[in-house]
């Protein structure tokens, strides 16, 4: 037992930090399953990382206050239940409310697992996979919650992490630590967490919108667009030797990552077409970026600052904040772009349909096909195969019919891009806003 | 590695990474890949079918006409056929798709297609369209046989297309048609009787031409 305490501590941190993001992929899932609009099912993301963010601190001023193991133990047994209640929810509701629940245990849970980590590996050794186990967790999130969906369901994502987490409990009550009232030493560090926030921000516009851009926009699978998003963690890891490899001091180090994420995020905006190859490089870059400033500005706005579990729930807070934030700025951004593409959309369809080479009839029937398919988006991309899949067609139209069908898709897919632009350019505005934060200023000095 | 190095390193591998990956989607149209623009109407636009007979006049006649009309209202041909499409079951007034300015715009947008078909020569000869019209109409047997007895050079004397559409299009209550665009049958039953009539009354305007 004593040799998992470690693991399963870091695999509940990284628990806590997936579960930031990891419904993106299920949420038109969770949509359809629960009857929801979509302003309500972006409160399935926003009410835990809303959550999370502000109950980061109150929790570390909490923890001085208790028994760590007891106070951990509680917080990861919160997760788990909450979790379990996630993946029974029948309304979307109360899918909000166990979200709120799941987030106040995770608070609880990451602020008790950086002390247990610490007593358990020394400060340095625990501070840094307490870092890296968060920064783990945040860019495989999505990936693991596409891939769950299209495998078992949506509530599988939840299902999967009540085992995890019900065998950390004991894990947490076998770190025997006694609190510790260190005395308010230090303030929070202001820069490291304001750019933290707005990387979290701009991390949020690479991750949300291109997933939902790959499933809603591209109409690709979940587990497609899991696999795709993949080059994030990918990239991410491989910027730990890079680092190594060039050796920048830490300043230039977050500089550097703050410009990579910006320029991955302008190549997501202008994809040469809806070919996922298009969007390897983009991810690298973003890749690369997440994994050179997060772990960097996590530790910076921590090092040497007492007491620690204060400091980390600063980090947290400045973390899901800014995916709040995030959220808050692009959601409405995209879901306006992607309502005011409908009208280019349309009339591409139309045009298409107008001069496509079929007999009147046929045009017809694709025309109130479409006509039908159009009237019930509901605000979504649409999915115009349902328009030719009860089509009755003339079989020596049916390979012009494919074609016709192939040809509005890609418009689809042209107008889908387009309303996504927008965003991911904020994105890389609010990581060019994080690159600004690193500026040094001078305080003039009085004579 | 040198101070130097450790300070420009990371940031020259960025700036050629980033300039490298954004410089190549925009060389293969990265920014341009959107949706598809409507042409201008108001271009002289070719327009074919896929149908024969009847069936092709009328869409050749219907998407010329759509096009003249978007052109006089300043609109693009696909916005004003979404337009005339959704406004299925509205009601007729002064605003909206099937406001008196639109319905006289198309009105005129057909007669002029009419005139551009002429002009070009695609518009078929009255005797070319006289068989299919009386398989579809409900005439008794006897005169529907003398009909097809008369020969092209006196049907396409007497009958002239252009003169039988343009009358029919006068005629066409096309704020009912649009009201129809769902239902076949009432839209198909609509634009015969027209026909019908726009026939009769340029057989009646060619006697009267013909009596001193």
């Amino acid at each position: 037992m004593r040799r998992a305490v470690s693991p399963l501590l870091l695999v509940t941190v990284a628990l806590v930090l997936a579960d930031s993001a990891v419904v993106t992929l299920a949420l038109p899932d969770i949509l359809l399953h629960l009857d929801a609009s979509v302003g309500q099912v972006a409160w399935v993301l926003i009410a835990y990382n809303l959550v999370l963010g502000l109950g980061a601190v109150p929790a570390a001023m909490l923890f001085a206050r208790t028994q760590p193991r007891v106070f951990t133990a509680t917080g990861i047994a919160l997760f788990a239940g909450a979790s379990a209640w996630c993946a029974v929810a029948d309304s979307i509701e109360i899918l909000i409310l166990a979200r709120c629940l799941q987030a106040i245990g995770g608070a609880l849970a990451l602020i008790g697992c950086l002390e247990q980590l610490v007593a358990e590996r020394g400060e340095r050794r625990g501070v840094a996979s307490w870092v890296a186990a968060g920064v783990l967790g945040t860019a495989l999130g999505p990936v693991a919650g596409g891939l769950l969906t299209q495998a078992i369901s949506w509530q599988a994502i939840f299902v999967v992490q009540v085992p995890f987490a019900v065998l950390a409990v004991p894990a947490a009550l076998a770190v025997r630590t006694e609190p510790q009232r260190v005395p308010d030493r230090h303030r929070p560090a202001l820069r490291a967490n304001v750019t933290l926030a707005l990387m979290s921000a701009a991390l949020t516009a690479a991750l949300f919108l291109l997933v939902l851009l790959l499933v809603q926009g591209w109409g690709r699978s979940p587990a497609t667009a899991a696999i795709t998003v993949s080059v994030v963690p990918v990239a991410a890891l491989a910027a730990r030797p890079l680092a190594r490899l060039l050796r920048p001091p830490p300043g230039v180090e977050i500089a550097v990552g703050c410009f990579l994420v910006a320029g991955g995020l302008v190549g997501l905006a202008i994809p040469p077409s809806s070919h996922l190859a298009w969007t390897i490089a983009p991810q690298a870059l973003v890749g690369l970026g997440l994994g050179l400033t997060v772990d960097q500005l996590t530790s910076q706005a921590m090092r040497m600052r007492l007491p620690r579990a204060r400091h980390a729930g600063w980090t947290i807070g400045a973390r899901h904040l800014g995916v709040v934030v995030g959220l808050a700025i692009l959601t409405p951004v995209f879901t306006a772009d992607l309502r005011d593409a409908q009208q280019p959309a349309e009339q591409a369809i139309t045009a298409l349909v107008l001069d496509s080479p079929l007999t009147p009839e046929s045009k017809i029937a694709v025309a109130q096909g479409l006509g039908d398919v159009l009237a019930d988006q509901r605000g979504e991309v649409p999915d115009l195969h349902r328009a030719f899949a009860t089509l009755d067609v003339d079989p020596g139209e049916a390979a012009a019919v494919a074609r016709l069908e192939r040809d509005l898709n890609e418009q689809v897919e042209r107008a889908a891009t387009l309303a996504f632009r927008d965003s991911f350019l904020i994105g890389a505005g609010l990581a060019f806003l994080a690159l600004l934060t690193l500026i040094p200023i001078r305080r003039r000095r009085t004579p | 590695m040198s101070g130097l190095q450790r300070w420009i390193g990371l940031p020259v591998a960025a700036v050629v990474l980033v300039v490298g990956v954004v410089g190549v989607q925009l060389v293969n149209g990265g920014g341009t890949y959107e949706p598809l623009k409507p042409a201008d109407p108001c271009v002289e636009r070719t327009v074919t079918s896929r149908a024969a007979g009847i069936d092709a006049l009328t869409e050749r006649l219907v998407l010329l006409g759509v096009n003249n009309a978007a052109c006089t209202l300043g609109v693009s041909r696909e916005a004003l056929t979404l337009e005339l499409a959704q406004s299925g079951g509205q009601s007729s007034g002064q605003s909206g798709a099937r406001s008196d300015a639109r319905i006289d715009a198309l009105r005129q947008g057909l007669l002029t297609a009419v005139d551009q078909m002429k002009a070009d020569g695609s518009l078929p000869r009255a005797s070319d369209l006289v068989d299919e019209a009386l398989d579809s109409a409900d005439l008794n047997g006897l005169l529907e046989r003398a009909i097809r007895a008369l020969p092209d050079s006196l049907i396409d004397s007497a009958l002239k297309t252009d003169d039988v559409l343009q009358r029919a299009i006068d005629d066409l209550d096309l704020r009912e048609l649009l009201g129809n665009v769902d239902d076949q049958d009432d839209l198909q039953q609509q634009v015969e009787v027209a026909v019908t009539q726009a026939v009769k009354d340029s057989l009646a305007a060619r006697l009267r031409d013909l009596l001193p």
